[in-house]
């Protein structure tokens, strides 16, 4: 690991910081190319998921919201994989009313950006100051 | 494994593909097979009809192969295949798991993955690589009954006994072979060559490079399709005389 002694990168409580250490062991340069990516990716990603679930494009939403459960992994965002898992079985069945999950995920999707992109900026001075 | 004063040579190396749609994911494949120093990564590609273009080319020894993708999936590539590559699947899914099985998957990785099961999933396939092609074994491959009527078939840990009457068709799935009954399906290492040799001169004929067919429960033919219960069977070009010849047409 890229330690430095009583210095060490801690992860946010909100991401599941033992497995980000156990995926990056210690490499907080690559994680911050990551972290950097998930963000520039993201937004193009999320773009798929808003214009198929606009348009009621279930095939389309159920692969859009695949991709971006999968990106929400590697930065440590297991939970919200596990609601995305949950929205793309429902797309896949095509049951049920989407609005009030596609809501909630938007609501997390956008929080998580957020703590993504505080995320990056510690990281970033932290590999600064090694 | 290839850790002495040729380790960086790619020859030396396990040669692969990435096929995968997602950048950060192929990103780390490409960095844990570098960190290893055991593979060579020959290409990466977003979608399986670059990859399939690819792979007819070059046929490198191993495939990390995501399974949905815009387009294609992954299992479309391996029906697709020309060779036998080694495959190592990766999703974020652990759903495909039994499909994994049923097409002979090296390995499964659930992305995101670290690693150290990166590692375990090659060292594993570099391990299978270095063993002779091992033939079915007499309890792996399908018994014949004496009287013929039957035969044996391991499936789920055990001996199945299967009424040769019962069988639709049977279907190749590389190492494996699936006999296909009315109710059921019995996956079980053997050949669909060595199908063929046991079962020659009954009631079954070779339609396809991929289907033996019981001629019993053909319900019609059209054009290059038989239909068995409610299943398609394409024939195959180099395979319509010998079916011919064996169907009673008046």
């Amino acid at each position: 690991m890229q330690k430095v002694d009583g210095n060490r990168f801690v992860f946010n409580e909100r991401l599941n910081a033992a497995f980000l250490d156990e995926l990056f062991e210690g490499d907080t340069i690559y994680a911050e190319t990551v972290f950097e990516d998930f963000l520039k990716d993201l937004p193009a990603y999320w773009q798929k998921v808003e214009t198929s679930y606009q348009s009621k494009n279930m095939t389309a939403l159920k692969t859009s919201i695949h991709t971006c459960k999968t990106l929400f992994g590697y930065v440590g965002f297991t939970d919200l994989q596990d609601l995305c898992q949950a929205f793309e079985n429902k797309c896949a069945d095509m049951t049920g009313d989407l609005a009030a999950d596609f809501s909630i995920l938007s609501d997390k999707k956008l929080n998580a950006q957020h703590i993504i992109e505080n995320e990056y900026n510690r990281l970033r001075k932290y590999n600064e100051s090694i | 494994m290839n850790k002495g004063p040729f380790a960086n040579c790619p020859w030396m190396k396990t040669t692969c593909i990435i096929v995968e749609d997602i950048q950060i994911a192929a990103d780390f494949l490409k960095k844990f097979c570098e960190k290893s120093d055991l593979i060579a990564v020959q290409g990466h590609f977003l979608n399986v009809e670059d990859a399939l273009d690819f792979l007819d080319e070059y046929k490198p020894d191993l495939i990390f192969l995501d399974v949905e993708m815009p387009g294609a999936n992954g299992f479309e590539l391996l029906d697709k295949l020309t060779y036998s590559p080694k495959i190592i699947l990766t999703s974020s899914k652990t759903e495909y798991a039994f499909d994994a099985f049923q097409y002979n998957v090296n390995d499964y990785l659930k992305k995101p993955f670290t690693y150290k099961r990166f590692l375990e999933a090659v060292k594993k396939v570099q391990a299978e690589m270095t063993l002779p092609a091992i033939a079915p074994t007499p309890a792996q491959a399908p018994v014949m009954g004496s009287d013929t009527d039957f035969l044996f078939i391991k499936a789920d840990d055990k001996l199945v006994k299967l009424k040769k009457d019962d069988i639709l068709f049977i279907e190749s799935m590389r190492d494996y072979v699936k006999f296909v009954t009315a109710g059921k399906s019995y996956i079980t290492y053997s050949t669909l060559k060595n199908m063929e040799e046991k079962l020659a001169g009954q009631a079954f004929v070779k339609v396809h490079r991929s289907y033996i067919i019981n001629i019993n429960k053909i319900d019609d033919i059209r054009g290059n399709t038989i239909y068995v219960q409610g299943n398609t069977i394409p024939v195959g070009k180099g395979h319509r005389d010998e079916l011919a010849s064996r169907l009673n047409i008046l």
